[in-house]
């Protein structure tokens, strides 16, 4: 592998459209199948699986039916289309920011100035992560697009050829000896005009190698300008220049089910795929997720929209999944669900250094991941690390993301805890409260503790936040009732509360 | 064909027969920093394992024993994860500093509570776990069925952490440990320091678990 050769990358997807058609299916998954174009009897053959035996291209649909029983026809699938093509594109800018959206399945890459055997390893693991995703491409190395472009119909072929001439490796080709390579391959490979093809048969010249070893200004001279281009494309020295697409900047997708869906299972390898696609594109353009935002849109054109906070950014397609199908479980709306939207929020990847000693986590992943479980079960703003203000307010208090290392220990404080902890009631319970003379309570109604109050502390008058409109002042008591049982009740603006048990 | 076996004993000895296991080795304890429940547990909430603590009365000092557990753990650097099942947690009731090795998970109800405990038990990121059901809808915590708390242990079990589950009367039936507060802590115990408080706390063995009978569950 030389620099030289593999200035260029075609990453292809054979039978694109039939693939993108079963990425979004699981039924078809190793079914016969048969991707047809045209209505009722003109409809014919476009595309077919592996599975389907016996049925070939170009052949009518009913035909198709009667050689194979069980194969299933369908017409293509163009949202699905676009989105296996995005996914396409978002795993080219694994291999380098210059990238070329082709054509339906094709992506060409320029590969100048980038190591070659890192590129190699890098489109084996890009090969590998597309078909988790349902997307079964070839990657073609070759000095110009074109020469990669037939590097990777050749690894594409069910037997290729590794000889000297073309180094083949699982689903990965790179062309050595051109020369050679060029002049085994059928001379529509060069992709003549039908009246070329047909002089090119009627001169004998079955290859691009015949067509070569003919003088190209003999050629041109019969043949006219698009003749010398013909064989220029057949000696391998077509150059053409890349127009690059922009990398994805919004990191979403939408999908409308049709029908309606009941179940979380379709949504849920929906999710799926779109998480997929959204990872790639983050992770080309050097981002990850922050936070991810699931939308379900209703039959009754009502929306169901739920934020994530990702504890710990990053691009784990199954740490989302499980954050995704943890809050699925437990939605349950009134209408069938009509359609999804999943978006992610970019943000750069965090930077961070352990010290020696800090007690950090056993599994940060398994951690991170929970935590944001966690998250989608009760929500994201309930689960933390509490951070109390400087105040004395009730739940005065944020939540925050939890250190990854615990801290040592700061010392005893310097006053000691008094009395037993308070155990809140949220919200707080209005409650009835009646005075005896001294102005003590000595009844209590209401708030699930009506009695009578058996001894009792206080007054402790708190106010704060005058400064603002929500200014607050209590009167703070201690009851205990003659049942049993020690309760903080408070006297503040909008009457008698019992603020919670002393436990 | 085998005889069918007719005492309790001889059951268990078919079953250590059938399904022989090692003997689980101990995996340690956690101090809870409270002598009478620490002598009850023979020196901590054990690793491992789920130990339920009845607060079978209001104000019977539950809550005092969640503050001195996160004191003790923090001196430990351990992590600690209180799932709250009624959000009655108070951060200010315990020192600032004592809160940094907390996740506190705030649920609603007990479907959230259970579904939270089960998620962090197998993390094995915590040393302790503590599932504080109190305040929760009885009757709905009555119809968890029995399988759940066996779940939860093989949890604990899979993740290594000492679990505390408060409760306001036995609930989970066949736990390793449990143990129930049924005094109720007078008014001057606010005069006294949360150390003395817990001092005097004194824990005895509680009852099993009653189930609700087929009538009742259709009633709910």
């Amino acid at each position: 592998m030389t620099p030289l050769a593999m200035r260029y990358a075609v990453v292809r997807a054979g039978n694109f459209s039939l693939q993108a058609l079963r990425r979004g299916d699981p039924a078809l998954a190793g079914r016969p199948v048969a991707l047809v174009c045209g209505e009722g009897r003109k409809a014919v053959v476009t595309e077919v699986s592996a599975e389907a035996h016996g049925v070939e291209e170009g052949i009518p649909a009913a035909l198709a039916f009667a050689r194979c029983p069980g194969i299933v026809i369908r017409s293509r699938d163009p949202s699905g289309e676009v989105e296996a093509q995005r996914l396409l594109i978002a795993a080219a800018f694994g291999l380098s920011p210059r990238v070329e959206a082709t054509g339906p399945g094709v992506c060409t890459v320029d590969l100048q100035g980038a190591d070659p055997q890192r590129a190699w390893a890098r489109a084996q693991a890009i090969v590998a992560e597309l078909a988790m995703a349902g997307l079964c491409v070839t990657i073609g190395f070759g000095r110009t697009p074109l020469l990669s472009s037939h590097a990777a119909e050749h690894a594409g072929r069910r037997d290729p050829r590794s000889d000297e001439s073309v180094k083949t490796e699982a689903a990965l080709a790179v062309l050595g000896d051109e020369r050679a390579f060029l002049a085994a391959l059928p001379v529509a490979a060069a992709s003549p005009s039908p009246p070329q093809a047909e002089i090119l048969a009627r001169w004998g010249l079955r290859t691009c190698g015949q067509l070569t070893a003919l003088p190209k200004a003999g050629i041109g001279a019969r043949l006219g300008a698009e003749g010398m281009a013909l064989w220029e494309r057949a000696a391998g020295e077509t150059i053409r220049v890349l127009r690059p697409v922009e990398p994805a900047k919004t990191f979403a997708a939408e999908w409308d089910y049709e029908p309606p869906v009941e179940s979380a299972e379709p949504l849920l390898f929906r999710l799926r795929r779109f998480a997929e696609r959204i990872a790639l594109e983050l992770r080309g353009a050097g981002f990850v997720a922050e936070r991810l935002t699931l939308t379900l849109l209703m039959e009754d054109e009502t929306d169901c929209r739920r934020e994530f906070r990702l504890p710990e950014p990053g691009t784990d397609i199954d740490g989302w999944m499980r954050v995704l199908a943890s809050h699925l479980e437990g939605v349950r709306t009134a209408a069938r669900i009509c359609g999804a939207r999943l978006a992610a929020s970019p943000a750069r990847p965090p930077e961070k250094q352990d010290g020696l000693f800090d007690m950090g986590l056993r599994d940060p992943q398994a951690f991170w991941e929970n935590l944001a479980r966690l998250g989608a079960i009760v929500g994201s703003d309930r689960v933390g690390t509490p951070v109390p203000a400087d105040s004395y307010r009730l739940d005065s208090f944020t939540l925050e993301k939890p250190q990854e290392a615990v801290p040592p220990p700061e010392g005893q404080p310097p006053h000691p805890q008094r009395g037993p902890a308070l155990r809140r009631f949220r919200p707080e319970r209005p409650l009835g409260v009646e005075l005896d003379g001294s102005s003590r309570p000595w009844r209590l109604e209401g708030g699930g503790l009506g009695g009578t109050v058996a001894a009792c502390r206080g007054p402790w008058r708190e106010n704060g936040d005058w400064w603002k409109p929500d200014r607050w002042v209590r009167e703070i008591w201690c009851v205990e009732l003659v049942g049993g049982g020690l309760y903080q009740i408070a006297r503040t603006a909008a009457g008698w509360v019992a603020e919670g048990m002393l436990d | 064909m085998p005889r069918p076996p007719t005492t309790l004993q001889t059951l268990r000895q078919l079953l250590a027969k059938r399904f022989p296991q090692t003997p689980r080795a101990s995996r340690g304890s956690h101090p809870t920093g409270i002598a009478g429940i620490d002598a009850a547990l023979d020196g901590g909430l054990p690793a491992g394992r789920l130990t339920e603590l009845v607060s079978a009365r209001p104000s019977s000092g539950g809550q005092s024993v969640v503050s001195r557990l996160l004191s003790e753990t923090r001196v430990a650097r351990e992590r600690v994860a209180l799932v709250d099942g009624s959000d009655a947690f108070d951060p200010s009731a315990v020192p600032p500093d004592c809160l940094r090795h907390l996740v506190w998970v705030r649920c609603r109800d007990c479907g959230q509570a259970l579904a939270a405990a089960d998620i962090l038990l197998r993390d094995g990121n915590y040393a302790v776990v503590v599932l504080d059901l109190r305040g929760l809808d009885e009757r709905a915590l009555r119809r968890t069925p029995p399988s759940v708390w066996h779940r939860l242990q093989r949890a604990a079990e899979a993740g290594g952490a000492a679990v505390l589950v408060q409760t306001q009367s036995p609930l989970a039936p066949a736990m390793p440990a449990r143990l129930v507060l049924e005094e109720w802590l007078p008014l001057s115990a606010s005069l006294r320091t949360r150390a003395e408080i817990l001092d005097t706390l004194e824990p005895g063995r509680a009852r099993a678990p009653r189930r609700l009978d087929e009538g009742e569950q259709r009633a709910g």
